[in-house]
Order: structure tokens, then C-alpha cells, then sequence
């Protein structure tokens, strides 16, 4: 097995005119173990990694390239796939495929994504036909109708001797009919109309996941963009987000907006989508934050803020995302268009209220102690926790997050990787992962050390948080909102304060989804494994 | 003597063709416009050959129809040619399960009706 960043590596190990034997004495490890890493046949992260880039100058995000790693995931599903099970292909070539013709391997993801789609929607709308009422019995009654009209014409056509009173008697009948035909093919016309809904691709989050990797997940346009708002507002860092917020208030669109429901259009302009980004919708102001877990669950004052700020990034910085949604590639359906647009204002909505520097330096300083934060901005766990993960300035960043956030079902809704820990694209998690184990205790910070199959060792760190209004005919949304960071910055963190971080220590063996993991005696199992262990 | 038909058919203009095109061919025709008036013209006349029966019949629909007509010994003989909407697979399954002797899908024609019914009637 090649692998794209083994090649990598290599090729520019040629450039240089280094041999295998050099690099490998100047990051101290042998020739046969950087043979294997050249040729794909070990994968390395962390401070291996980190001397590999140096010694070859390269940079090291370019070779723990995450959107290479998800193509020769999602490839490898595609190999799966029992339509091409006929043709015997082989799950192990992939990342050379990668590696060495990444348009063509583009091509490939993007044409099987498209593929599923259709399929979804056909097996969708087959089932909406064969089992709508009232289409099955409106197609009934145009095949009766029809069935007379058919057959009184054959008698007025065929029968030459037909007496006159029963040949003005067959053709009322036809008159009769044919109103009645069109009667229930005007009834079908009209089913199809009110149905008929805009293409919608299945997987725009897709789309999605991959402008934010595209990004890295920083957007300096909205960064520079947020503070020139802040100066206009008149708020400063030092006046705290409660001056922001008393701002925001006095602004007049801001707060009537606040409340009053957006008109349908206007909704829609703004990207919001009924059902998946309601809770991000500025209609549920103040309601569709987390409350704290013990709190009564009504209005939360973080919700209300975050509802507003992003009401006036939407309105003042819509340029700025428009220029950013046009000019992505990764974006080709409306659909993921309009995702795009929600995510990017609750990216500015957290810049305005919980500015970069100030903000970073205050992590740091707190050691990533995400109540101690929440107390310090007044701001809700999943908040700090978006804004923790978006802290990737080049050359001034924070600890690189990954973040995601499950219902009980495991459905993921909010998915952000690291390089090293994709995030399954559909269907759940590893069922060990600790966003899950949260939802066994709810309310306290649940903390966990993992290592992956290929040996990468993570911080989990998730909590339970609850959306929206509590009542007993429609009980609070119940969220477990995780991040994640590499074990090596484990020790910045208040989370791993007590872990024992050494290489040798035991991390909890985990994976990142049962149809991509090699642990064969694991009892958590719930898929086999698309390449067999 | 005429061989005698029972046409079971809520659809007027239907029934009418149906009797005309049969009539035609020297039937002697009797009609019913639900189920429940089907069943009661077969216990009453024992000389009824054969059945033309719809499916979607209202009061009693035509399956029903044709499980009382299959499970009434003295009604042994009579051979039923059900009439199913195109595309009902599950409709002539049904119908061949429960005993019908042939199916006609509709739209017909009116010759595929002829036909069928000599077939049927046939010593």
C-alpha cells in the first residue's frame, strides 16, 4: 500500500537529494521503519511527524493532510459498495489512487456521492408512490374512466349497425367520461405541484465538512471583519461581552428582531433551515441555546446574546460570508449553500462576542477550563467550545480541537476533525467515544484518554447540554457536545491534569466508526468492518 | 338456450359497453351494481354461467364477492372473470389465490373481453 503522504515524503526527500538513510538518522529512527513510512505501510502523527516535516522543510498540515485521509475513506466505502462488488477492486490501492491522481479520485467520491443521492431519492419517492392513498386511488379512477372511454369508442368505431338511440346514449357516456378523466388527471396535476419539492442532495453536509476543513476552520474575513463591527458598536474588549450585548440591544433591527419571528423569506435569505439549524435560528432567540443543566431550562440569557450577535453579523458582514460562500468550490448544492451561510454567521456571532486575542489568551491563561470561560464570557458550553475549536490563527493559535456534537441517538450534528481523528460521515461514532458516555451522566464534564487503532492518542472532553423549552409533552433536546485534542497538548489543558500522558500509559482502546476499525475482539462492535480485519 | 352472465360493475358506462359488446355476441345478460346485489342474484338464479366481476365494487367488494362465491358448494361451477386495474399485481395475486378463473386488466379491450369470455364458457 502506497499512501499519498508516504509519496509525499519521498518526493520531496528526492528533491532535496537526501536518501532514506539520512532523513531517517536525522529524526532518529531506522531506515527499514522510514522505508515503511515512505511506502504508506505506517502511519505517524504527533512528534514524529512534527521532525519528519522539519528535517524535509515541509509543511507539517500539508502531510497530515485530513481531506486526503476522508477521500481514501470514503473511497474505500465506495469499493464496498455492492455495485461495484463485481469488479473485484481492491480496498488496499486506494490511498495510491489518492496519492497520484487526486482529481481523478475527486471524481470518483463525488460521482458515488451523487449516486447514493439518487438512489436515496428514488427509493424515496418509490415508496411515496406505492404507498400514498390518495395516489393510488386517483390512479384507480383514471384507469376506470379510461377503461370506459376505451371501450364505448371501440363500440362507436367497430359496430357499423348501431341504432341511433344507442349511439347518442355511447357518445354521452364518452362526453361523461372524459370530464371525469380530466377531472382526476387535473387531481394528479395538482398532487405533483404541491409536492414537487427543490432537488436536495442528501449530502450536503458533506459539502459542508469540507469548506470548513477547506478553511481550517478559520475565516480571518469574518475575524478582521467582527472587530470592525465591535469598534462600530462602540463595545471593546475590555467592556465584556455585557456591553456588547447592551449594544447589540439598542440597535433597533437587532433588538426587535429579537422578538419577532422572521418572515418566511427572510429566512430563507438568511440561510436558516426549518429542522436542522433551528436551534442556531435567530426565531428561537433565547430559546434555543443550552440552559445550564440544572437551571430551569426557559431563557438563557447566553442564548439570547448569541441570537443577537449573529443577527447583526448576518446583516452587517453579509458580503463577506456571500463572497465566501461564492468562491467555494467544495459548495455545489444550494442546499449545503444555505448550511454554509448559517454556519458562517454563528462563526461571526462567536468572533463578535468572544474576540481572538483577548479570547485565546484568557484559554490559556485558565488552562481550556471551559466553565471557568463560560463564567468569564457569560456564554454557553457548546459556545466556548465553537469558538475554542475556530482559535486557529496561522502562527497564533490555540490548541487544535476537534469538535462534534451527538442526540441520543447518536446522529451526529455537528462534526468538526482533527487531522488523525476523522469523523464518520454518516451513521455513528465509536460507541466508546466519550460524547456518547456523557449521556450516562449528564451535567458533569466527562473526560477521556483514547487511543486509535493506528496508535494516535486523543483527549475527549464532552458534556451533556439541553436545548430549547422543557415540558412534559415535548421534553428538552438533550445534546452531548464534545471536543477533542492530541494527547501532546493534553498537558495544557485543565482536562489532563492527573492523566498520566506518558507514551506507556494505558489510553482506552477506541475507533473512529465499526465500519472502518480493525479491532476485531471488540464487544462494542456494531457493523463489520468493510475491509475485513 | 342462452349461455346467462352475471355483470357485477359500479361504473355505469362500463357495464353499459359490457352489456352491449356481450349482448352482441348472444348472451343473456344480467347486471348487478354492488357486490351485495351480485351475491343475492347468484343464490337466486342457478343458471348464471359465468361472473364478470370488478374488483372495487361498493358495499361488498369483489373479493369478498368471490369467497362467498367460492365457498358455497352449490356454486361450484361458476366460472368468475375478475376485472383488476392495470399495475395491481397484488390485486390478481390475490384474486388467483382466492380462486378466479381469469383476469382482465383495465383499460380492455373490448375484443380481449369477447374472447375471454367465450374461453370461459366453452362445454
Amino acid at each position: 500500500m502506497e499512501s499519498g503522504f508516504g509519496l509525499k515524503i519521498r518526493e520531496k526527500r528526492k528533491t532535496l537529494g537526501l536518501t532514506q538513510a539520512e532523513v531517517a538518522r536525522s529524526v532518529g529512527i531506522s531506515t527499514s521503519y522510514f522505508n515503511l513510512i515512505e511506502r504508506g505501510k505506517r502511519s505517524i502523527g504527533g512528534a514524529l511527524l512534527l521532525r519528519i516535516a522539519r528535517a524535509l522543510d515541509l509543511d507539517p498540515a500539508a502531510l497530515d493532510d485530513d481531506a486526503e485521509r476522508r477521500l481514501v475513506t470514503e473511497l474505500t466505502e465506495t469499493a464496498a459498495d455492492p455495485l461495484l462488488s463485481g469488479l473485484d477492486l481492491d480496498a488496499a490501492a486506494v490511498p495510491a489512487l489518492v496519492g497520484r491522481h487526486p482529481a481523478w479520485a475527486r471524481a470518483l467520491a463525488l460521482l458515488h456521492r451523487e449516486c447514493r443521492d439518487r438512489g436515496e431519492v428514488i427509493s424515496a419517492m418509490s415508496d411515496r408512490l406505492s404507498q400514498d392513498p390518495f395516489l393510488s386511488d386517483v390512479v384507480h379512477r383514471m384507469l376506470t374512466t379510461i377503461a370506459g372511454i376505451r371501450s364505448t369508442a371501440e363500440i362507436l368505431d367497430s359496430v357499423d349497425d348501431l341504432e341511433a338511440t344507442q349511439s347518442r346514449r355511447f357518445r354521452a357516456n364518452l362526453a361523461v367520461e372524459s370530464t371525469r378523466l380530466s377531472e382526476a388527471a387535473q387531481a394528479l396535476a395538482d398532487f405533483f405541484d404541491r409536492s414537487e419539492a427543490p432537488k436536495q442532495a442528501i449530502t450536503p453536509g458533506e459539502e459542508v465538512d469540507d469548506f470548513i476543513i477547506a478553511h481550517g476552520n478559520h475565516f480571518p474575513a469574518l475575524e478582521e471583519g467582527t472587530a470592525r463591527l465591535r469598534a462600530r458598536l462602540g463595545a471593546n474588549a475590555a467592556g465584556g461581552t455585557a456591553a456588547l450585548a447592551a449594544a447589540l440591544a439598542s440597535r433597533k433591527d437587532v433588538a426587535e428582531g429579537n422578538h419577532r419571528p422572521l418572515s418566511a423569506p427572510r429566512r430563507a435569505r438568511a440561510g436558516y433551515r426549518d429542522g436542522g439549524y433551528r436551534d442556531a435560528g435567530y426565531r428561537d432567540a433565547g430559546h434555543g441555546e443550552d440552559a445550564l443543566w440544572d437551571g430551569d431550562g426557559t431563557v438563557s440569557e447566553a442564548g439570547r446574546r448569541f441570537a443577537m450577535a449573529r443577527h447583526a453579523v448576518l446583516h452587517d458582514l453579509k458580503d463577506t460570508i456571500d463572497d465566501l460562500v461564492e468562491n467555494a468550490p467544495q459548495l455545489i448544492s444550494e442546499e449545503a449553500r444555505q448550511r454554509v451561510v448559517s454556519v458562517l454567521a454563528s462563526y461571526g456571532a462567536a468572533a463578535l462576542l468572544f474576540p481572538y486575542d483577548p479570547f485565546l489568551e484568557d484559554a490559556e491563561r485558565l488552562r481550556y477550563d471551559i466553565g471557568l470561560m463560560r463564567r468569564r464570557y457569560q456564554a454557553s458550553f457548546e459556545q466556548i467550545c465553537q469558538r475554542l475549536v475556530s482559535l486557529r490563527r496561522p502562527g497564533a493559535g490555540g490548541v487544535p480541537f476537534a469538535m462534534l456534537r451527538v442526540d441520543p441517538a447518536g446522529n451526529l450534528s455537528k462534526r468538526f476533525p482533527l487531522p488523525r481523528l476523522p469523523m464518520p460521515r454518516h451513521g455513528a461514532a465509536c460507541p466508546l467515544w466519550a460524547v456518547y458516555r456523557a449521556f450516562q451522566t449528564p451535567g458533569p464534564v466527562v473526560r477521556q484518554l483514547v487511543e486509535l487503532p493506528a496508535g494516535d492518542r486523543f483527549l475527549f472532553v464532552a458534556r451533556v447540554v439541553r436545548k430549547g423549552v422543557d415540558s412534559f409533552a415535548m421534553p428538552a433536546r438533550q445534546l452531548s457536545v464534545a471536543i477533542v485534542c492530541n494527547a501532546q497538548y493534553a498537558d495544557r489543558l485543565v482536562y489532563g491534569d492527573g492523566l498520566d500522558l506518558s507514551g506507556r500509559a494505558r489510553a482506552e482502546p477506541v475507533g473512529v466508526s465499526c465500519r472502518v476499525c480493525p479491532r476485531a475482539d471488540c464487544q462494542h462492535r456494531a457493523e463489520d468492518p468493510i475491509v475485513p480485519t | 338456450m342462452a349461455t346467462r352472465l352475471l355483470i357485477a360493475e359500479d361504473e355505469a358506462s362500463i357495464l353499459e359497453s359490457l352489456v352491449f359488446i356481450l349482448g352482441r355476441e348472444g348472451y343473456d345478460i344480467v347486471t348487478a351494481r354492488d357486490g351485495e346485489g351480485a351475491l343475492q342474484q347468484l343464490q337466486a338464479d342457478g343458471a348464471v354461467r359465468l361472473l364478470i366481476l370488478d374488483v372495487m365494487l361498493p358495499r361488498v367488494n369483489g373479493f369478498e364477492v368471490l369467497r362467498a362465491v367460492r365457498g358455497d358448494a352449490a356454486l361450484a361451477p361458476l366460472r368468475v372473470l375478475m376485472l383488476t386495474a392495470k399495475g395491481q399485481a397484488r390485486d390478481r395475486q390475490m384474486a388467483d389465490q382466492m380462486g378466479a378463473d381469469a383476469f382482465i386488466a383495465k383499460p380492455f379491450s373490448n375484443q380481449d373481453v369477447v374472447r375471454e369470455v367465450r374461453r370461459l364458457v366453452a362445454p
